[in-house]
């Protein structure tokens, strides 16, 4: 046993860092090195001064174990030299802030870093900075609100944004911090049945939402003529209490499209983020459905055997991740031909993954968030979550409870900001700045 | 004898003198002479006679006296002398010769001449008797001689001339005896020897027994216990310590390997005696039995069933529990498109939740404890019904429907109230409008039933026109079914049987299935007749679900049992599944899928794989596949009230006694 910890192995570190890089000739390291010890030579080689922690990777996957113990677990020689991909390692991200409500929480957008949207189950949509202050609460929904989502944002007072809700409707509000006044601008009526998500198209020009009334419907942008027949119909269909509570005259607005296709409710839609024309959307029907937008017709259908409840598309790697209520999230990539590929499954929660949000920054990292109470974020270069965030780790008190976990409804991360919400009724904020790997990221104003 | 027949002729002819006396009636008496019964003359009274029998008469040497003759009296020893006087006597009397000892009076009794001839006779060997003649003619009285005419002239009975039927009998005994080989025939006796040796010398093998277990043999020596071992058998110091040191039961061998250089060097083996005592403890106190090995492939007694993992998808863990409600819940339903439940409780409240978050929409205020709640099953109809007491009511979910929906199912309600009609001859029921504070509330409408039993139970038919509603403790009244847009109530049986349970309308067919206690009864609604009654054979019937394609019914009982029937195949159980350790409360199959359920007192619910098939021969496959446990708790020995499957995935819901409902996906 003495012999193993003479062990030595050729190997040759690469990196796609280029500020990072160091000499591409093999070189003689023991076997018995781990993680810290890889780092130590990098840092070595690189001459830096503050180290820097670095993560490793061989054929794709993190380095968990010390080099010796991985290459005995894969049944690779030892002789043979050993080429290993390092990237900046990430520190966990730091819980930041946490904000209360009056209820549940449905729904997180960010803007920027410095915007927070939140949607309610007390039918109230809020925005929040990053200083804890709750700028503006919008009133005007009868039922929770179920999505929101950015239109847009001028010299940080003037919001755009667009939420949903379970009254099955859509408004687009306009606010400014300078007035402290907001405006509704309009109401999109058509959905039957409680609209669960709501996608805005990398242009802004149209967003789509998905219901459980089994369509996807199409609405453009633009703030409607008001009509008086609308309003003739509103009377006479809807019972007598919203009619009360509604004073303000609102524009009312109808899709340009309707897409049927989902057999049963649909969890979730979500734009390509660099094509206009494609559209994704999971139900629970099992299936991840590709929409041509222009075309209003269905391309491709994937099917699993588990309801869909969140998905996410990331431009950077071109795949949609997609939570599931087998507690697994699967990796799909849509330009594949077959009905049915998982690209990859990643498992570790304990129950339903209802949403998942990919990084803005680095093509690999993902955040789930799930009803057993935990955040997770994953690089899927490693089958293990790279961290779990759980709300129980804030407060001690609170775990001898043995309560039931409270669930999360949404995620949302943004550049350096992770952003969840849930039952618990608090948005949770988490910086990721030491997450992912580009240098050029600026100071936050965190 | 005839010596005293003698004596007794005598005095009958003895004569004897007359004397007279003067009688009270004054007339002279006869005065007859005492008769002499002469006994003197009689030699047996002549002395007293002694009436002590046949007994040694040693028994009175200690006496004064002999005996008692014949009035009791004693009878006193005659004198008599010693030995001398004895010898004297003998010597002077000329006849002692002939007299010999009587031995009950104790005296020498002289022999007459007539005994004496006697004795005389005997020694001489002939007949005692002197007048006895051994040679008299013989006379023949029955001779060997057939007579030349018969005794009698009767003919020769019948039965001489058949066979006889006891011999008959007889002989088939021995005929079976033989055919059941108790007879062996041609089998010769071996004849046994009658003494053998006991000690024979010759160590035979014992004869051949079922029941003989032969003694285990006794361990080989092993190297280490040759007089000269190799070295390397040989125990080390420190090994010789460690051997020292273990307990004796330990030791893994009882000796140590010693080593001699010569064969005339080994002592005496000391062990020996201890050794063949242990031996000796083993044979007779170690139990030894024959093990009949059974060759059956344990394989092949399990049924071939197919792995559960295959029949996936089914429920398997609990994902999320509805928090809310504060006493037990005894009712839950789910709206045909899967995104709502209901609940009613005991609390008095009927709850509305989203299903994916476990978020409690809306809460209704009843006024009593609630049932039973049932969705509406067609998509354009959202509403759902409810009972408490013996109310059935309408209610409306305006939060979750939509605006057009609400307002075609609001109408398709309360149409019925415009095209009312009073000619009923015996009202059942009130159709009733709520008030305002509860329309606003949703209730559309409320069904006052004129019994004021408790309604336990409302179930939909189809097409969400007609619903049932039971009332167990009311009677005939117990089962009236209710059309919601005529508003029109009938009650289908005048008389009911027994206590009803559980109803349910067929999903394809106009049958109607009333469980009662024991039975399920299977009505046809249109032909209005009995088509057949299902015998579970249980004690009490709790639940009743009929297949989403209508040829099987599953029946679940308070005695833990659950029955699966085939109607095409029989009115008793396909198959009965006893797989609760309590009372079951409800089971219900999956619209869509091959799955049912039933959920029970003892706080699990079991998932049961059950595919029916197409094919009418082949029979339905039943597959237990999971028990769902550790999510509701037994609350006075109440564990889950009530389960329902989703409508379209593989999700059960659940509510209990302990003031949850729980969703298994």
């Amino acid at each position: 046993m003495e012999t193993s910890q003479e062990i030595q192995v050729q190997v040759r570190f690469v990196t796609k860092q280029t500020e990072y890089a160091v000499t591409d000739t093999p070189m003689i390291v023991p076997a018995k090195l781990k993680r810290y010890g890889l780092s130590e030579i990098i840092n070595h080689l690189l001459g830096f001064e503050k180290p820097l922690p670095f993560d490793f990777m061989i054929d794709n996957l993190f380095l968990r174990t010390s080099l010796l113990e991985y290459l005995e677990n894969s049944g690779l020689s030892t002789e043979n030299i050993i080429t290993i991909e390092y990237v900046e390692s990430m520190l966990p991200p730091t819980p930041l802030s946490s904000f209360q409500h009056d209820d549940w929480i449905s729904s997180v957008k960010i803007f920027n870093q410095r915007y927070f949207l939140t949607g309610s189950y007390d039918n109230h949509v809020r925005i929040w900075n990053t200083s804890g202050e709750c700028l503006q609460t919008f009133i005007g929904h009868n039922a929770p609100i179920k999505s929101v989502s950015w239109i847009s944002v001028k010299d940080d007072e003037e919001f755009t944004f667009l939420s949903a809700s379970q009254d099955r409707t859509i408004r687009a509000w306009r606010s400014s911090l300078e007035h402290n006044k907001y405006i509704s601008l309009y109401e999109c009526i058509g959905h039957k049945g409680s609209i669960e998500s709501i996608a805005v198209s990398p242009s802004c020009s149209e967003f789509a939402s998905g219901s459980w009334d089994s369509s996807i419907m199409l609405w453009t942008m633009e703030i409607p003529e008001n009509s008086d027949d609308d309003e003739h119909i509103k009377i006479q269909t809807s019972s007598k209490r919203r009619k009360v509570i509604k004073k303000e005259k609102i524009l009312t607005k109808y899709p340009i499209a309707t897409m049927n296709g989902h057999i049963g409710a649909i969890s979730s839609v979500v734009f390509d983020d660099k094509d206009n024309n494609k559209l994704y959307s999971g139900g629970w029907d099992h299936s991840i459905r590709i929409w041509d937008v222009e075309s209003r017709t269905n391309v491709d259908v994937k099917n699993c055997d588990k309801v869909v409840y969140g998905i996410s598309y990331s431009g950077k790697s071109g795949l949609i991740a997609s939570g599931h209520s087998d507690r697994i999230i699967r990796l799909w990539d849509p330009r594949a031909e077959d009905v049915a590929v998982v690209k990859l499954t990643l498992s570790s929660h304990k129950n339903w993954v209802t949403s998942v949000s990919w990084s803005t920054k680095n093509s690999f990292m993902l955040v789930s968030g799930s009803y057993d109470g935990t955040v997770k974020i994953w690089d899927i270069r490693s089958r293990t979550p790279l961290y779990t965030l759980s709300k129980q780790n804030g407060d001690k008190g609170k775990e001898n409870e043995n309560d039931t976990p409270k669930k999360i409804f949404c995620v949302d991360w943004d550049q350096d900001i992770i952003l969840s919400g849930g039952e618990d009724n608090q948005l949770h904020i988490y910086g990721s700045k030491k997450i992912g790997f580009t240098k050029s990221e600026e100071e936050g104003k965190l | 004898m005839k010596i005293i027949k003698l004596y007794q002729n005598q005095i009958i002819f003895r004569e004897t003198k007359t004397h007279y006396v003067v009688g009270v009636n004054g007339k002279p008496r006869k005065i007859l002479p005492e008769i002499d019964p002469v006994y003197d003359s009689d030699s047996s009274t002549e002395n007293p006679i002694n009436s002590v029998g046949n007994i040694p008469m040693e028994w009175y040497d200690d006496y004064p006296h002999i005996g008692y003759d014949i009035d009791g009296k004693k009878i006193m020893k005659p004198a008599k002398g010693d030995e001398l006087d004895k010898f004297l006597e003998n010597m002077e009397d000329p006849d002692s010769w002939m007299s010999a000892k009587d031995n009950l009076l104790q005296q020498n009794v002289k022999l007459t001449d007539e005994e004496l001839e006697i004795i005389r006779r005997i020694q001489m060997g002939s007949f005692p008797e002197k007048d006895f003649d051994p040679y008299e003619p013989t006379i023949e009285w029955f001779t060997g001689k057939p007579e030349v005419m018969p005794l009698n002239a009767t003919p020769e009975p019948k039965r001489r001339f058949i066979p006889s039927k006891w011999e008959a009998k007889r002989i088939m005994k021995i005929v079976r005896a033989i055919r059941q080989g108790r007879i062996v025939l041609g089998k010769s006796q071996v004849q046994k020897p009658r003494f053998y040796n006991l000690w024979s010398e010759d160590d035979k093998s014992r004869e051949e027994h079922p029941m003989h277990i032969p003694a285990p043999k006794m361990k080989l020596p092993d190297h280490d216990e040759s007089y000269n071992p190799p070295a390397e058998y040989l125990l080390t110091d420190k090994e010789k310590e460690e051997w020292e040191e273990m307990d004796p039961d330990d030791r893994e061998k009882n000796y140590i390997p010693q080593k001699y250089s010569c064969l005339r060097n080994v002592p005496a083996y000391n062990r020996f005696i201890q050794e063949r005592f242990n031996r000796c403890l083993d044979l007779y106190l170690a139990p030894r039995i024959r093990k009949n090995k059974l060759n059956i492939d344990p394989e092949s007694l399990i049924p071939k069933l197919p792995n559960p993992k295959d029949l996936q998808p089914f429920p398997t863990s609990l994902t999320l529990s509805y928090d809310g409600h504060t006493d037990r819940v005894r009712c839950i339903s789910i709206d045909p498109t899967g995104l709502w439940l209901i609940s009613g409780s005991d609390d008095k409240t009927i709850r509305l939740w989203e299903i994916i978050t476990g978020r409690c929409v809306k809460t209704w205020e009843i006024e009593d404890i609630v049932y039973s709640v049932a969705w509406c099953p067609i998509r354009e109809v959202c509403a759902f019904i409810f009972s408490c007491s013996n109310k059935v009511g309408v209610i409306l979910p305006t939060d979750i429907c939509d605006d057009e929906v609400a307002l075609s199912t609001s109408q398709y309600v309360t149409n019925g109230f415009n095209s009312k009609r009073n000619d009923e001859k015996v009202k059942l029921v009130e159709w009733m409008k709520p008030s305002d504070e509860q329309n606003k509330n949703g209730i559309l409408l409320f069904i006052q039933h004129t019994h004021d039993k408790t309604i336990k139970q409302v179930t939909w038919h189809r097409k969400g026109d007609y619903f049932s509603s039971i009332a167990p403790d009311a009677g005939n009244q117990g089962i009236l079914i209710h059309q919601l847009t005529k508003h029109q109530t009938q009650q289908p049986f005048r008389k009911t049987r027994g206590i009803i349970q559980c109803v349910r309308f067929h999903p394809i067919k106009p049958l109607f299935f009333v469980a009662t206690q024991r039975y399920v009864r299977v009505y046809n609604l249109m032909k209005q007749e009995l088509t057949k009654t299902l015998q579970p054979g249980v004690k009490w019937i709790s639940s009743l679900d009929v297949h989403p394609m209508g040829d099987n019914v599953i029946v679940g009982s308070y005695d833990k049992k659950l029955c699966w029937f085939d109607l095409d195949l029989s009115q008793r159980p396909y198959r009965t599944l006893y797989y609760h350790s309590k009372a079951i409360r409800n089971v219900v199959y999956h619209k869509r899928l091959p799955l049912f359920a039933s959920c029970s007192d003892d706080g699990s619910i079991q998932i049961f794989h059950g595919m029916v098939y197409n094919d009418l021969l082949q029979n339905p496959l039943i597959v237990p596949v999971k028990i769902l446990k550790a999510g509701h708790q037994i609350v006075d020995s109440l564990g889950v009230l009530n389960c329902e499957f989703h409508p379209i995935q593989p999700w059960i819901i659940s509510s209990g006694a302990d003031h949850t409902i729980k969703l298994w996906t």
